[in-house]
């Protein structure tokens, strides 16, 4: 398959795991985006594990995307077949020495970023630390085995090799890539990361403005990630297992991420949160506060607006759950929150919108339990279902999930006239109370209650149906909110003054 | 080599005087080879026939008739020993044992063919104006050793030790013996003897080799596929072999040192006798080594590379890379104390021995010299299975070359000097060789680790 090719572009865009080969919430922002923008003409560089992992394209590419390039991280090509021994640059590996002398010196992270912007370039084609150095030369064995000796509290130092070398072969491939890249006027990632790594490394080398936006945070899903991985070894004994401890190899990925997220940080300007929570996770995590701020994702008004009019003059009795039948949503919280609702508002009905496939099992967990609770008849489970058509029958979007970013389903929610109750976990906070003052002001458009609290749940739900002038009252302060805060508008004005200001700005 | 070293520990473990003596014998015999043994054979005979075979004239035609077989025959068939031997433990490896004995068949077929079609044109070129008998004779010894070098390999991998020492005792009976009853039909008589004694010999080996293999078909020749034969082995066993006896076949055709024996077959009777008195020295050494390096070094060498592959510590794997260097220094010093001693036994005996085989003592320093030069060759042959063990087979080949090209060199050095001078170029070959080989060794082991770990 070919892919659109150019001399150069206005915005490059790096993402990794996404966009257009991966669905999903991220994926359908990045379409939204390049596709609000039909005069900048976007280039793409798709960085993916292996080729196996992706299918073909989810979305169509869109007109103005005129340079897409796709690579593989982790499609090792052995770059010499009888690799002959070597000597390294002197000079470059004191570097790499001292850089890593300073991830581990704790305080102050500015000696470890001015050793990474002094040797960063050197793994560029040409430069004095290239990748058969850092595999096969002698002073590279001598750092490596040296973290071993000094560092390593895993005893077997076949897989400290191996995760040294898996950890850091794709920065030379990160570095072929930028050093080949055609010249754009601006970089924008949407992750830290390795993509986030290549735009530091894009500003360092082409002098041009980095714009990073993240939608999670990507060191924070790493670090579950890695929480949960199997493949990462842990050879520790009985003996010599401290499980308060976390294997070494897991904490030299975290720390390898957190790294990757303070180069990125420490490049990128402006830095873009969805919401305030994760604005202060990026302050936490290293990014400096003045170059943070947040654009909320938006919706279309025009589509959920006339659906107000469509909804009976009494609210229905139904609190729906929009989204996958998945343990991360919690549904079984929600399931037990409605046996509560039930008890008070008999004719009450909660509603399950989501595909069951992804974790069947689950599912029929949920269902049994509607089942035991003696409320299968209120409790339906509807699969997907389209939300325009489903606004105008309910009462209430629930939220029970566990972890969210910023719902979509809660702004659509509001547009349509329908206040929410989640749980508080990412923005829903931010999206329910207001964030600023002025914001706050307008009132509360539904109610928070904490993770995995049925009866608080059921209990807000209930104080909202039972009463129609809180429930008149939080719908139309959702409808304010949307329209001031939370619309496609606003949200592409923000991004249309970022790119304008980058497009416009004077090379480093 | 891999079946012996465990057979020679369980011998050790025994912890007996019986069994530390078994150990050793067996070392000695599969260590130092059947050809160190058939020189054994060949002086036997030789001492035994020069008291009763009239003239003696036909047993120095006899004994340089040997020599020459065991020396054309070792240089064309060096090459596909080693190379075999990878074949066969390849197979071994992929549990396909019953394909061993059928290309072992094969083998055997393309090696008596291309031994009779070098040998018979040689008939023709070397011995003009012998009897047909003879000549016959000398085509089927060579044949047969060809065939025994090929089959050898399978010997230390049978661990049917005392079948094979018992067939080489039976082997060579039937070969003296033989040759002292057909004496009286001279040369023919002796190699006739010869003859008998190494078919039986081949045919029992191969009959051993059969049974052990059991196979499912008669022949198959898997090993002719360019991707199962290394031709880098080929080529180390080619030039080692003509490392070897480089300076034997110079002195031989060197007008000052030799002398037309049969044919155009020339021998030197001061240069052989001492060299063939000096390997015989050897046989110790060999024993010395082979335990060695079959019990401490390969124990280690196996923890170090099931430490490397298995998760172990650096610590544990340096550890490991230290006592397979300490057991090479502790092996290659006990090489050289029972070297000495052996030196210190020639230069002894020495002067009665070359006056009891009839040469001037003149000759004396130089059986000195090759007694020297024949115990460095014990090193440097230890030395270049550990280079085997670690898989430098480019380094091997090199060394080869080395030592190949200085034998000439020094040879000729010191046919050109003179008489005094005559065995220094072998033995200044052989250490020139293995100083060198010690330091790309030393070189080799101080990078293990990182050898192991970068360059792949």
């Amino acid at each position: 398959m070919s892919y659109p090719r150019a001399d150069d572009a206005d915005i490059c865009l790096l993402l990794e795991g996404t966009f257009p080969y991966v669905s999903g919430g991220v994926s359908s922002w990045v379409n939204q985006i390049i596709r609000a923008f039909p005069e900048i003409r976007f280039a793409i560089v798709f960085i993916g594990s292996r080729a196996d992992d992706y299918g073909s394209m989810k979305y169509a590419l869109p007109d103005n995307v005129v340079h897409l390039e796709v690579h593989y991280l982790y499609d090792f090509t052995t770059p010499e077949k009888n690799p002959k021994p070597r000597h390294g640059d002197t000079v470059a590996f004191e570097g790499v020495d001292r850089l890593h002398k300073c991830f581990r010196h704790a305080g102050s992270p500015d000696p470890a970023l001015e050793a990474f912007r002094a040797i960063a370039p050197e793994i560029l084609p040409g430069g004095s630390l290239p990748e058969g150095d850092f595999l096969h030369s002698k002073e590279a064995w001598e750092i490596v085995s040296k973290g071993y000796r000094e560092q390593c509290t895993d005893p077997s130092f076949v897989d400290y090799f191996w995760t040294v070398r898996i950890m850091h072969a794709p920065l030379w491939k990160l570095a072929r890539i930028a050093h080949a890249l055609i010249p754009a006027r601006a970089y924008h990632s949407v992750s830290t990361g390795y993509a986030g790594f290549l735009g530091a490394l894009l500003h360092q080398i082409r002098k041009r403005p980095l714009i990073l936006s993240e939608h999670g945070i990507y060191t924070k899903e790493r670090k579950i990630d890695l929480f949960k991985s199997e493949w990462i070894r842990d050879n520790r004994n009985v003996f010599q297992r401290d499980p308060t401890e976390l294997s070494y190899f897991r904490q030299m990925w975290i720390r390898f991420f957190e790294w990757m997220g303070r180069f990125c940080y420490e490049a990128a300007d402006p830095i873009i949160a969805l919401y305030e929570n994760n604005r202060l996770r990026q302050v936490a995590d290293g990014a400096r506060p003045e170059r943070t701020f947040n654009v909320p994702n938006g919706i279309s008004l025009k589509r959920f607006a006339p659906l107000r009019a469509l909804r009976p003059a009494t609210p229905p009795p139904v609190l729906c759950l929009i989204g996958r039948v998945v343990p991360i949503k919690d549904v079984k919280t929600f399931i037990r929150a409605m046996r509560r609702v039930v008890n008070q508002l008999p004719e009450a009905e909660g509603w399950i919108a989501g595909p069951e496939d992804e974790d069947p099992g689950y599912a029929a967990e949920c269902r049994n339990l509607a089942e035991s609770l003696g409320i299968a008849d209120n409790v339906k489970f509807l699969g997907f279902q389209k939300v325009d058509e489903l606004m105008p029958k309910i009462g209430l979007t629930i939220l029970s999930s566990i972890s969210e970013a910023l719902p979509l389903v809660i702004l659509e929610g509001y547009a349509a006239g329908v206040p929410t109750v989640s749980t508080d976990v990412g923005s829903c906070r931010q999206l329910i109370e207001g964030l600023e003052p002025e914001d706050r002001a307008l009132g509360p458009s539904g109610a928070v209650v904490n993770i995995a609290d049925p009866q608080a749940l059921a209990d807000a739900a209930i104080a909202l149906l039972g009463d129609p002038a809180a429930w008149q009252a939080a719908s139309q302060v959702g409808i304010a909110r949307v329209e001031r805060y939370y619309t496609d508008d606003l949200m592409f004005a923000h991004y249309r003054r970022v790119y304008e200001k980058a497009l416009a700005a004077e090379d480093d | 080599m891999a079946g012996i070293g465990f057979e020679l520990r369980k011998l050790l473990r025994k912890d007996t005087l019986a069994g530390l003596l078994q150990a050793y014998a067996f070392a000695g015999i599969i260590g130092s080879g059947p050809w160190v043994l058939s020189i054994v054979g060949i002086l036997i005979i030789g001492l035994l026939s020069s008291t009763v075979v009239v003239p003696s004239f036909l047993v120095t035609q006899f004994q340089t008739s040997v020599t020459y077989l065991i020396a054309t025959s070792l240089i064309l068939t060096g090459g596909l020993q080693l190379a075999f031997t990878r074949f066969v433990s390849d197979r071994l490896f992929e549990k396909r044992d019953e394909i061993v004995m059928p290309n072992l068949n094969g083998l055997l077929t393309a090696v008596l063919l291309a031994a009779s079609a070098i040998g018979i044109p040689c008939l023709f070129f070397f011995l003009p104006g012998f009897s047909v008998v003879y000549r016959l004779l000398m085509l089927a010894s060579f044949v047969l050793m060809c065939a025994i070098w090929i089959v050898t390999i399978f010997l230390s991998g049978m661990k049917r030790y005392k079948a094979i020492v018992g067939l080489f005792a039976l082997g060579y009976t039937i070969t003296v013996g033989a040759a002292l009853l057909l004496r009286p039909f001279g040369l023919e008589g002796l190699m006739a003897g010869f003859v008998l004694g190494h078919g039986v010999l081949l045919g029992g080996m191969w009959l051993l080799t059969a049974h052990d293999f059991r196979p499912t078909q008669l022949i198959a020749f898997d090993y002719a596929q360019r991707k199962s034969m290394y031709p880098i082995l080929l080529a180390i066993g080619v030039l080692y072999n003509l490392g070897i006896w480089a300076d034997k076949f110079m002195f031989w055709f060197f007008p000052d040192t030799s002398e037309p024996v049969v044919g155009a077959l020339r021998a030197s009777i001061i240069y052989d006798l001492p060299v063939f008195l000096a390997y015989l020295s050897i046989i110790p050494g060999m024993a010395v080594f082979m335990v060695r390096i079959e019990t401490d070094f390969v124990e280690y060498y196996d923890r170090f590379y099931d430490a490397v592959r298995s998760g172990g510590s650096l610590e544990y794997i340096q550890d490991m890379r230290d006592e397979m260097v300490y057991s090479i220094r502790q092996g290659l010093a006990e090489i050289a104390k029972i070297q000495t001693l052996a030196v210190l036994v020639t230069f002894v005996a020495g002067p009665s021995v070359l006056d009891a085989l009839g040469i001037s003592s003149l000759y004396l320093p130089l059986l000195h010299i090759q007694v020297i030069g024949a115990g460095l060759q014990v090193v440097l042959l230890s030395v270049l299975n550990i280079f085997f063990y670690l898989d430098l087979r480019r380094i091997i080949l090199g060394l080869c070359a080395e030592f190949l090209v200085l034998n000439l060199v020094l040879t000729a050095l010191t046919l050109w000097l003179g008489a005094a001078f005559y065995g220094y170029g072998f033995t200044l070959a052989v250490l020139i060789t293995l100083v060198t080989a010690l330091g790309i060794l030393d070189y080799k082991l101080t990078h293990l680790e990182y050898e192991t770990f970068m360059l792949q």
